[in-house]
C-alpha cells in the first residue's frame, strides 16, 4: 500500500569499487530502484522505516519528478495513502496509525501539491485545507514564535520551516504570526553568518536551509548577510567536490544539497565548482541496479536519491525538471501556487 | 536521518537462504509485537506488561516515535494517579515523590543504553528530556536537582565519546539551563561550562562545536557579571592569545572561524553585538594593525594556505570600513591576494571573481 518504502537502502558490491569512466546519471535505473521500493517487505528494514514511509513517499515522488518520470507512482494510490495517515487532530503521522507530527504533515501537504490533489482534499472535506492549516498553526508558540514537532514540545528551525513550506502551499499564512517567526529566526543567527536549530546553537547547513527557506517564503532574505554566510556556505566544498554540512566533518550528498540549495537562494551558486560536485554526486550513484547514497560506495537510499537528484537540477544538468530550491519540489509547481501569485 | 557511512555489500538477491529465513523471522516477531502494543494501546490499556513491550519494541526500533508518546501517555496517566490518590488522602505526599522518582530514574536507566547505541536518535534525546522536565514539576528540588546533575555528567560522557555531536551539544545547553534555573535553585553556570570548552579544546583544537560554545558563553559572562568595557577588553585579549597560541595550525578552518568571530569586534556593523562594542575607532585600527601583523607571520611559515589571505583581505577591509572607504594601496594588495587565492583555492573562483569585480567597480 505505502508507495515507496523508506529508505530503501541498497546497492550492490560491484557497483560500489568500480566507476565508469564518463559518469552519466542513469535515470532509467533510478526510477526503477523508486518504484521497486514497495516490493520490498521481506526486509526488516523496510519494517523497521515505518517512521519514514509518508517522507519516503515525499523523497520519492519528487525524484520521479525531478527525472521527469511524474506518472511512475500512481496518483490514486499515493493520494489514498497520505489521505490514510491523517490523524483527528488534522495533522498526519508517518504510517497510518502513527501520531501527528510536523515533520509528516510538511510532506503529506507537499506531495499533495505535487499531485495536484488539495482540490480533491476540499471535495473529500469541506475545510480540508484549513483543518491541516490550523494543526499547523497550533504548533507556533506564542510567545517565541517558533514551532513544536508536536504536542510533546520539541522545538527546531527545522519544525518552523516545515510550518511556512506548509502553510504557503495550503496559502493559510495568515493563520500563524509571521513576524514574531521572524524574529526567531533572527536570534538564532550566529557571528559566521548561519543559523542554528535554536538561539546558541551551531551553525550548521541543515539549519541554514531551513532558516533561509523560511525567510524567502516571507520575503525577508534582506535579514541575511548573504556575503559572509554565502563565504561560509562555499566554504563547505572539499576537494572532491562534495560538500560537508559543519567545518572539519565528511562530504554528503544531502549536505550538498543544504548547502547548494542555500546557496542558491542567496544568489551565490557560482561560488562552488559546480562541474566537481556534479561529478561527487554521480559517483555515489548505484550505476546498476539505481539509487544515490551519501558517499561515493556506501548504501544507497531514497533520501539520498532525491536529494543528489534534486542538486543536479539546481545545478542544470541537461534532462532533468527545474527544482525549487526553498521547496525541494518541481518549480512549476511551486510557482503557481496561489500564494506566489500575490 | 537514514543510510550514512554504510559500506554497499551484498544486494538482497545475493542473500543466502539462511539469511533470508532469520530476517522472515525477525520480521514476523517484530511485526507481532508491534500488534500488540497497538492492540493494548487502542483498548487504552495501561498495565505494566505494556509498558515492558514498549521497552522491547523501543530497543528494536528507537525510531518509533509513537511508541515514545504511548509511553509518555501510559506515565502522565499515572502521574496523575497518584496525585489523585493524594487528594484523596489515601496516600502520603512522601510516597508519592518516592514513586513518582522511581518511575523516572527507571526509564533513565532504560535510556541510557540505547543513547550509546543510537547516539544520534532525537526521538530518545527528546524522551529523556521530557523525563527530566517531569522531575522538575513534580518533584520536590532536592529530588529534582539530582537527576538534573547526573544528566549534566552523562551529556559529557557523550561528548568524549563523539565531540562534535550536534544533539549533544545542543542538550548540554539546555541541562545547564535548567541546572541554572530558579525552579532548582541553581546559580549561573557560565565560568564552569567556559572552562569546559578549553577542555575540550585542549583534546582536539579543531572542535569547532566547542568554539562556537565559547562564543555565546563569553556575552553570557560578560552580561552576567555586568562587566566593564576594561573587563571585556581583558576577555577579548585573553581570547585573541587563546586563538594565537591555536593558529600554529594554519591549515585547520575552525581556527579561522573563531578568529573571524573575534574580529567582528572591530567591525562597525556588527560591534554592538560583539563582546566589547564599545572600543574607539583608534582602539579598533589598532587591534586590526595587529592582528595583520599576526596574520603575515603565519602566512610566512604557509605561502600555500588560503585562509591567512581571506584574513587579510577581511582586515583591510574591515580599516576601509573606517576610514574614507578604500584606498588605492589597499585595493592593489587586496586583488594581489585573490590572484593568490584563484590559484590556492580554485573551487571557490566564482567568489574571488566577484570580489575582485567589485573591487574594481568601485575604483572606477
Ligand atoms: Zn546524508
Amino acid at each position: 500500500m505505502a508507495l515507496v518504502a523508506g529508505p530503501g537502502i541498497g546497492g550492490s558490491r560491484s557497483s560500489a569499487g568500480t566507476l565508469p569512466a564518463e559518469l552519466t546519471l542513469v535515470i532509467d535505473k533510478h526510477v526503477k530502484y523508486i518504484q521497486g521500493l514497495d516490493s520490498r517487505k521481506d526486509e526488516l528494514d523496510y519494517w523497521l522505516t515505518e517512521h519514514l514511509r509518508l517522507n519516503g513517499v515525499y523523497w520519492g515522488l519528487t525524484a520521479l519528478h525531478l527525472l521527469g518520470h511524474p506518472d511512475a507512482l500512481p496518483r490514486d494510490k499515493t493520494l489514498e495513502f497520505v489521505l490514510a495517515c491523517q490523524n483527528q487532530d488534522g495533522g498526519f503521522g508517518a504510517a497510518p496509525g502513527h501520531d501527528s507530527h510536523m515533520l509528516y504533515t510538511g510532506s503529506a501537504v507537499q506531495i499533495l501539491a505535487t499531485i495536484d490533489a488539495l482540490t480533491d482534499l476540499e471535495v473529500s472535506q469541506t475545510g480540508g485545507k484549513e483543518r491541516i492549516a490550523r494543526y499547523i498553526a497550533g504548533l507556533q508558540d506564542p510567545t517565541t514564535g517558533t514551532f513544536a514537532g508536536d504536542e510533546w514540545g520539541e522545538t527546531d528551525t527545522r519544525f518552523l520551516y516545515i510550518a511556512f513550506n506548509a502553510l504557503s502551499i495550503l496559502d493559510m499564512m495568515h493563520l500563524v504570526n509571521v513576524e514574531s517567526a521572524v524574529s526567531y529566526i533572527q536570534a538564532c543567527a550566529n557571528f559566521d553568518g548561519g543559523f542554528g536549530r535554536a538561539p546558541s546553537a551551531e551553525t550548521h547547513a541543515g539549519q541554514i536551509f531551513t532558516c533561509l527557506g523560511a525567510l524567502s517564503i516571507v520575503r525577508r532574505l534582506d535579514l541575511v548577510d548573504a556575503e559572509r554566510l554565502g563565504a561560509w556556505l562555499s566554504d563547505r566544498q572539499l576537494s572532491n567536490g562534495g560538500l560537508n554540512g559543519r567545518p572539519e566533518k565528511l562530504v554528503d550528498v544531502c549536505y550538498s544539497w543544504w548547502v547548494l540549495s542555500s546557496l542558491a537562494m542567496l544568489g551565490k551558486l557560482h561560488w562552488i565548482d559546480a562541474a566537481k560536485l556534479i561529478t561527487f554526486i554521480l559517483s555515489c550513484q548505484d550505476s546498476e541496479h539505481g539509487g544515490i547514497s551519501d558517499m561515493p560506495g556506501d548504501m544507497v537510499d531514497v533520501f539520498h536519491t532525491v536529494f543528489g537528484v534534486a542538486g543536479l537540477s539546481l545545478l542544470g544538468y541537461p534532462g532533468l525538471v527545474e527544482v525549487d530550491p526553498v521547496y525541494c519540489m518541481p518549480k512549476k509547481i511551486t510557482q503557481a501556487l496561489p500564494y506566489h501569485q500575490a | 536521518m537514514t543510510s550514512h557511512g554504510v559500506p554497499r555489500s551484498a544486494t538482497r538477491e545475493e542473500r543466502t537462504i539462511e539469511a533470508r529465513q532469520r530476517e522472515l523471522k525477525e520480521i514476523s516477531e517484530y511485526q507481532r509485537l508491534v500488534e500488540e502494543v497497538n492492540t493494548k494501546v487502542h483498548a487504552k490499556e495501561s498495565t505494566p506488561q505494556l509498558l515492558q513491550q514498549t521497552a522491547e519494541l523501543l530497543r528494536r526500533n528507537p525510531e518509533y516515535y509513537t511508541v515514545w508518546n504511548h509511553r509518555r501517555r501510559i506515565y502522565v496517566h499515572e502521574f496523575r494517579d497518584l496525585e489523585k490518590q493524594v487528594s484523596a488522602s489515601e496516600l502520603d505526599e512522601d510516597r508519592r515523590v518516592s514513586q513518582v522518582l522511581d518511575i523516572i530514574q527507571l526509564d533513565l536507566q532504560f535510556l541510557f543504553p540505547l543513547l550509546l547505541k543510537f547516539p544520534k536518535c532525537y526521538w530518545i534525546w527528546n524522551h529523556r528530556l521530557w523525563l527530566l522536565q517531569q522531575a522538575t514539576a513534580l518533584l520536590p528540588v532536592a529530588q529534582a536537582r539530582p537527576l538534573w546533575e547526573e544528566e549534566l555528567g552523562l551529556v559529557g560522557k557523550m561528548l568524549s565519546r563523539d565531540s562534535r555531536n550536534f544533539h549533544g551539544w545542543g542538550y548540554r545547553r539546555i541541562v545547564v539551563q535548567s541546572l541554572e534555573s530558579l525552579r532548582l535553585q541553581g546559580q549561573s553556570m557560565s565560568r564552569q561550562e567556559l572552562e569546559y570548552t578549553k577542555k575540550m579544546i585542549g583534546i582536539n583544537l579543531s572542535n569547532f562545536s566547542a568554539w562556537h560554545n565559547r562564543t555565546k558563553l563569553i556575552l553570557k559572562i560578560l552580561d552576567e557579571e555586568n562587566a566593564t568595557d576594561d573587563e571585556r577588553q581583558k576577555m577579548l585579549d585573553e581570547e585573541l592569545e587563546l586563538i594565537h597560541q591555536a593558529l600554529f595550525d594554519p591549515y585547520d578552518q575552525s581556527l579561522w572561524f573563531y578568529h573571524q568571530n573575534l574580529m567582528c569586534t572591530f567591525d562597525l556593523d556588527l560591534a554592538a553585538k560583539s563582546m566589547a562594542p564599545h572600543l574607539s575607532t583608534e582602539q579598533r585600527l589598532s587591534y586590526i594593525a595587529s592582528e595583520r601583523r599576526y596574520i603575515e607571520e603565519v602566512l610566512e611559515d604557509a605561502q600555500d594556505c588560503k585562509w591567512p589571505y581571506q584574513a587579510l583581505i577581511e582586515c583591510t577591509l574591515l580599516e576601509a570600513k573606517m576610514q574614507q572607504g578604500l584606498q588605492e594601496d589597499g585595493r592593489t594588495k587586496i586583488l594581489q591576494w585573490l590572484t593568490e587565492l584563484k590559484t590556492l583555492d580554485p573551487l571557490r573562483k566564482g567568489r574571488w571573481l566577484d570580489m575582485e569585480r567589485s573591487l574594481v567597480k568601485a575604483a572606477a
